[in-house]
């Protein structure tokens, strides 16, 4: 019988025929951990009287969540980081300024192959399926994967996503991966991998590609990678060592079900309050007023988003009753906008720009929003209490999206800016 | 490790939320793990009374997605502070790593099975071998039990006892795959 590349990869990784359903303890070649839950690992290492690390060459930790420690208890956290990172011998650690978004730069640095069997504590670890991995995220659990090296999983099966057609104008893949995780939901892709391919994905860019592999987990998928092809080779040659090898679902591999899915979503789509999946076209709300906006987090951290928002902003001020922000994903990415003279321009018209990270995302700890605000951005998750205060709204959309609001001040269709 | 429970069937039905029906929030938020702090807890949110009614070897019987809702352990450590089996027709996925997790024996994807018990009924349930009594109508079923690997982690006292068991056979050079 035929296999999905999830069940190749754990078959590879255990040295076992796996199938969906099979309970295995896949040893991971990459773990990530990120700078809220260091300590949290230490010390449960410790009440287990366990002292070194099954393998710290394959874990990457981060300094994302609260890259600029702006409170005493955050600094002293930083520098506990720093110390449980020398003491394990950890040689990965990307700390404050060194890489930047967690989810984001071990794809860009080469650490993220085709193929690759990943775990992490954080959920939207989903990401490195952008090229091609299977990473799960396996919260609190990490502390068995790194005193022991795995973690028992049971083998998830894949719902097929096969895209077609082409994106309308004024749209992005933002929209369509919010609109997706609406029509999905939450039931028919419960435990399953999202394995994404078809003929439109050859349009698609790794940055997307990011994004495609990042909502899905919002509805309770196990993971979401992309059939890796020629563009996740033109982007891997010269950040990976070594051989690059591609990897498809055979022929005859069984999938909980396979769906056709346009990318023509028709029109910029908004998630309203109170979770991701609950999702409309930007025409229901337009005209909300907004106090906050972001651009940011491991749902839209690349160049290609400040591009998109650049392309809005240009010729305009952000409006005076909103506080904008953009967070670029990685240092990288963050040279890139000053090469691209784009920090200038949001900076020149009135946006504060973050060290690269999670940016408000992360709870609101940096530029947060009070009570009785609303915010739109481009975060992962709308929960209230998302960005600190309970009782704030909070509306997700593209990076088009939420810059042309934080420039009129309410809820705006992109594509009013683009004709 | 006994897997055999022998007790009163106590019947829930379908879509019991981990929070609030089988366990109070607050003790998610609190994260408190002790099962003697949460058992007087136990199913607060539907039948306040429970605790005092269920002895060890009782078995809850309950429908369609049992434990839906944010996966929290607390409710499955509430079942097992009182020595309870559980049979339930689905559990959710967060909810079944909890079970397991909390060490608490149980059967699911056992279809069907509300139709053949009532509260009351006495049980006979080998949570090893899937195989159900309910000796009170003369009724037998056989369900799947969980995988082998799975039943080794609940007999070992559930996830953080069978993780201090891991890192003892890493200790003394014993492969760590269960």
């Amino acid at each position: 019988m035929g296999k999905t590349i999830s069940e190749k990869i754990l078959s590879r990784v255990t040295g076992s025929d796996v199938s969906a359903g099979d309970i295995i303890y896949p040893e991971p070649e990459l773990v990530t951990v990120h700078d809220w839950y260091v300590t949290n690992f230490d010390k449960a290492l410790q009440e287990l009287g366990v002292d070194r690390l099954y393998n710290p060459d394959i874990l990457v930790i981060s300094t994302d969540h609260e890259p600029v420690a702006v409170s005493l208890q955050a600094a002293e956290r930083q520098k506990q980081v720093r110390e449980i990172v020398k003491k394990y011998g950890i040689t990965h650690f990307y700390d404050a300024g060194r890489g930047g978004h967690g989810h984001v730069f071990p794809i860009e640095m080469g650490f993220v192959k085709p193929g690759m069997f990943v775990e992490a504590y954080d959920v939207h670890v989903t990401n490195f399926g952008a090229v091609g991995a299977l990473a799960i995220p396996v919260l609190i659990e990490i502390t068995e994967v790194l005193a022991c090296g795995s973690v028992w999983l049971r083998a998830p099966d894949t719902v097929r996503v096969n895209l077609t057609g082409a994106l309308s104008p004024g749209t992005s893949i933002r929209d369509v991966a919010q609109k997706l995780i609406c029509d999905l939901g939450a039931a028919r892709v419960d435990y399953s991998v999202v394995e994404f391919g078809g003929p439109a994905l050859a349009s698609i860019d790794i940055a997307g590609r990011h994004t495609l592999c990042n909502t899905p987990i919002e509805v309770g998928v196990k993971s979401a990678l992309i059939e890796p092809d020629q563009s996740t080779l033109d982007y891997l040659s010269g950040r990976v060592d070594g051989p690059i090898e591609l990897i498809a679902s055979d022929p005859d591999a069984v999938f909980r079900e396979v769906i056709d899915y346009d990318l023509d979503v028709m029109e910029p789509q908004i998630a309203v309050p109170p979770t991701p999946d609950c999702v409309v076209g930007v025409s229901q709300v337009v005209g909300q007023p907004v106090h906050h906006a972001f651009i940011g987090s491991c749902a839209a951290a690349n160049l290609s988003d400040l591009q998109a928002a650049a392309e809005i902003l240009r010729g305009h001020k952000i409006h005076p009753d909103v506080r904008f922000i953009i967070t670029p994903g990685t240092q990288e990415i963050m040279a890139a906008a000053e090469d691209e003279g784009l920090l200038r321009l949001f900076a020149e018209a009135g946006a504060m720009i973050t060290q690269p990270g999670c940016g408000p995302c992360a709870g609101g700890r940096i530029g947060g929003v009070a009570n009785g605000e609303t915010s739109i951005n481009t975060g992962t998750r709308n929960d209230y209490g998302r960005l600190g205060a309970p009782d704030a709204e909070i509306y997700l959309g593209s990076a088009a999206t939420v810059m042309a609001s934080a420039v009129t001040g309410m809820i705006t269709d992109p594509r009013d800016f683009l004709n | 490790m006994n897997w055999i429970y022998k007790g009163k069937c106590w019947k829930f039905g379908d879509n019991l939320g981990i929070d609030g029906d089988v366990m109070p929030l607050r003790f998610a938020l609190e994260r408190e793990l002790d099962p003697e702090v949460l058992k007087p807890y136990l199913m607060a949110g539907v039948d306040p009374d429970f605790p005092n009614k269920v002895s060890p070897g009782d078995i809850i019987v309950a429908g369609k997605r049992f434990g839906q809702g944010n996966p929290h352990i607390q409710g499955f450590l509430g079942i097992r502070g009182h020595g309870l089996g559980l049979v339930a027709e689905t559990i959710p996925r967060g909810s079944f790593r909890n079970a397991i997790n909390a060490g608490l024996p149980f059967l699911t994807g056992c279809e069907g099975v509300s139709d053949d018990v009532e509260t009351g009924d006495d049980l006979e349930i080998n949570f090893k071998t899937g195989e159900f009594v309910n000796l009170s109508s003369d009724l037998t079923r056989q369900f799947q039990p969980l995988d082998p690997q799975l039943l080794a982690i609940i007999e070992a006292g559930g996830w953080h006892a069978n993780l201090e068991k891991r890192i003892a056979k890493l200790r003394s050079g014993e492969s760590v795959m269960t």
